[in-house]
């Protein structure tokens, strides 16, 4: 079981998110401050922090980079009434992973919380299995039902993101960014042109298939 | 406080009294040396050094009385011609400081001594008219503000004491729940309006531009609607140009286009067709949302704009009158123009024209 450590200074609040998380299969530990976060985490391995910002005493954000500075693995969802760009900001500078604006809704925390910890789970084991589909991100390989399917690099990180974020919908822009160089003349429809490589590779998955979105992007959709 | 004020009448009246002994002295000086020059050279009269000192001394004298009956004058003018009208006004000035803004001054009578006073009383109490005007203006909003909060309140707490009921069937026990859930979260975007409004307006906003790609935010900000458009199965036509880019507030400006994203998806039925474009010509770049609702009828569209305005009262548990004026503040700061097409039962288009870089207009200000 899933155990997650959730500091927030609110005691309602934080009972709250800590009965519904223990009610959907995790095991919740509440902390009302940073300090007795530390203590926590002394006794306890957790697999998923959600923190505050505005806290008395550390506050959220010196709180995720002194956990940072330990561990560079565990995800850390911050959540607070603060929605401005600067916090927001700020907050990823820190190195949490996730942000969500109070009042959070708690069917949403519930499935970030997953993919969190799904994406955790990818990021340590370098390896990624959907279905008869599975991406070794170390070799850099991918198989199809046992039979090696030959990606370049730039396709195969492609798709490995995808994957990291099913049914999540990225635009060109944002994939051009990630894996072109920033000089690259090529505009955003040279994605575009992967795609068509990427589906005419895996014709034969039947796990997962490509979408396109309304021109606007691109997304993996698991069957 | 008052002694202050005392002696620094004393200074005043003796800096008067200094400038009188100045310019009687000088005045006198220059028309006994005329006179007494004429004097002499017609008559031939040699004064002797006696005479011109005894002259002197009792010109000295009447020099200084003149110069103190001059300024006891202007005092004296000072008191009736200043201070009454000034005291009135300073009267009134206090009673708008203490939230009467109904006071006015009466003007003073006599127009032609006291004109400029007078234009300063007209235009004090055109002040105070606009200050009540705008009163009025908040005390409404006041009255919005609250009615708008109070509601999703009242309904939490019904629901919460009807949860409280013995014998409740599951089904209820979930309805009411829900019900509690979706007017919690009506009052939080409410609030979070609310905030973003006041911040807006309130604040001296200076909007941190930079330059980055339009095209790409308004992909991200359309792509948030996804589970939307899936769920009401609405057709979604984008003709979006690539890589604009503008020099603005991204911030403020995604504002913008969730707003006005959100409206159009809210008021456009199942089966409907939202369309989303983006071009631009020279400096100029234009975005424009158009959906297949409900429309806006012309009376309507006259108040979209304002604060708590909701045309339609039907959707109103979906949103809170304040989306729309946002967007047009936002686009006023950034110096843009947004207009409105529509048709009652057809659909509403908005068409957002902004400047490719939103601080030209603004340096120009500033110079």
């Amino acid at each position: 079981m899933f155990k997650i450590l959730v500091v927030e200074d609110d005691k309602e609040l934080n009972r709250t998110v800590c009965t519904f998380l223990n009610n959907s299969g995790y095991k919740a530990i509440g902390c009302l401050s940073a300090d007795e976060a530390y203590d926590a985490m002394y006794e306890n391995i957790f697999d998923l922090i959600v923190s505050d910002i505005m806290m008395q005493g550390v506050d959220g954000f010196e709180f995720a980079r002194t956990v940072r500075s330990q561990d560079n693995e565990i995800p850390i969802l911050f959540m607070s009434a603060r929605d401005d760009l600067a916090s927001k900001q700020r907050g990823f500078r820190v190195g949490v992973d996730d942000y969500m604006v109070k009042p959070v809704d708690l069917d949403e925390m519930f499935l970030k919380i997953g993919a969190l910890l799904r994406r955790a789970k990818i990021a340590s084991d370098k390896k990624l299995e959907i279905g008869d589909f599975v991406m070794d991100a170390d070799e850099h390989t991918a198989y199809l039902k046992g039979k090696e399917i030959t990606l370049t690099i730039r396709e195969f990180s492609i798709l490995y993101k995808l994957l990291s974020y099913p049914k999540k919908t990225f635009t060109r822009t944002q994939l051009m960014d990630e894996f072109w160089d920033v000089d690259t003349a090529s505009g955003p429809r040279t994605v575009d042109v992967y795609m068509t490589k990427l589906r005419a590779k895996l014709a034969d998955c039947e796990s997962f298939e490509i979408v396109t979105v309304h021109g606007l992007g691109y997304k993996a959709v698991l069957k | 406080m008052k002694k202050q004020i005392k002696l620094q009448d004393v200074l005043r009246m003796l800096n008067h009294f200094v400038v009188f002994f100045l310019l009687a002295g000088f005045v006198i000086s220059c028309c006994t040396m005329l006179f007494v020059t004429i004097l002499s050279n017609t008559l031939g009269v040699e004064m002797t050094k006696e005479n011109i000192s005894a002259a002197a001394k009792i010109t000295f004298l009447n020099v200084i009385f003149l110069s103190l009956l001059f300024s006891v004058i202007d005092e004296i003018r000072r008191r009736i011609m200043i201070s009454k009208p000034t005291k009135r006004i300073i009267e009134a000035g206090e009673k708008i400081m203490k939230g009467d803004f109904d006071t006015r001054i009466v003007p003073l009578k006599n127009n032609y001594a006291y004109e400029n006073f007078n234009e300063i009383i007209e235009c004090f109490n055109k002040m105070a008219a606009e200050l009540g005007s705008v009163e009025t203006l908040r005390t409404d909003f006041i009255a919005n503000v609250s009615h708008e909060l109070k509601t999703p309140l009242a309904v939490m707490q019904n629901y919460g004491t009807m949860l409280m009921q013995p014998n409740l069937s599951d089904e209820e026990r979930v309805e009411y729940a829900k019900g509690v859930t979706l007017n919690s979260k009506r009052l939080a975007k409410l609030i979070t309006n609310i905030l973003k409004l006041n911040k807006l307006e309130n604040q001296q906003i200076f909007p941190m531009t930079a330059d980055y790609n339009l095209s790409e935010q308004l992909c991200e900000c359309l792509l948030q609607f996804e589970n939307v458009w899936e769920e009401k199965e609405i057709e979604i036509d984008t003709q979006i140009e690539d890589d604009v880019i503008i020099n603005s507030d991204k911030e403020l400006l995604e504002l913008v286009w969730n707003n006005l994203l959100s409206n159009a998806f809210k008021f456009t039925d199942k089966g409907g067709s939202v369309k989303l474009l983006l071009s631009s010509k020279g400096n100029k770049i234009k975005v424009r949302v158009e959906d297949t609702g409900c429309g806006i009828s012309p009376q309507t569209g006259k108040h979209i704009f304002e604060k708590f305005y909701q045309g339609d009262t039907s959707h109103a548990l979906e949103g809170n009158g304040l989306g729309l004026a946002l967007v047009k503040r936002v686009v006023d700061i950034m110096r843009g123009e947004i207009n409105v097409e529509s048709a009652v039962n057809k659909g509403t288009a908005f068409t957002v024209t902004l400047q490719r870089s939103a601080t030209d207009g603004l340096e120009k200000m500033d110079e």
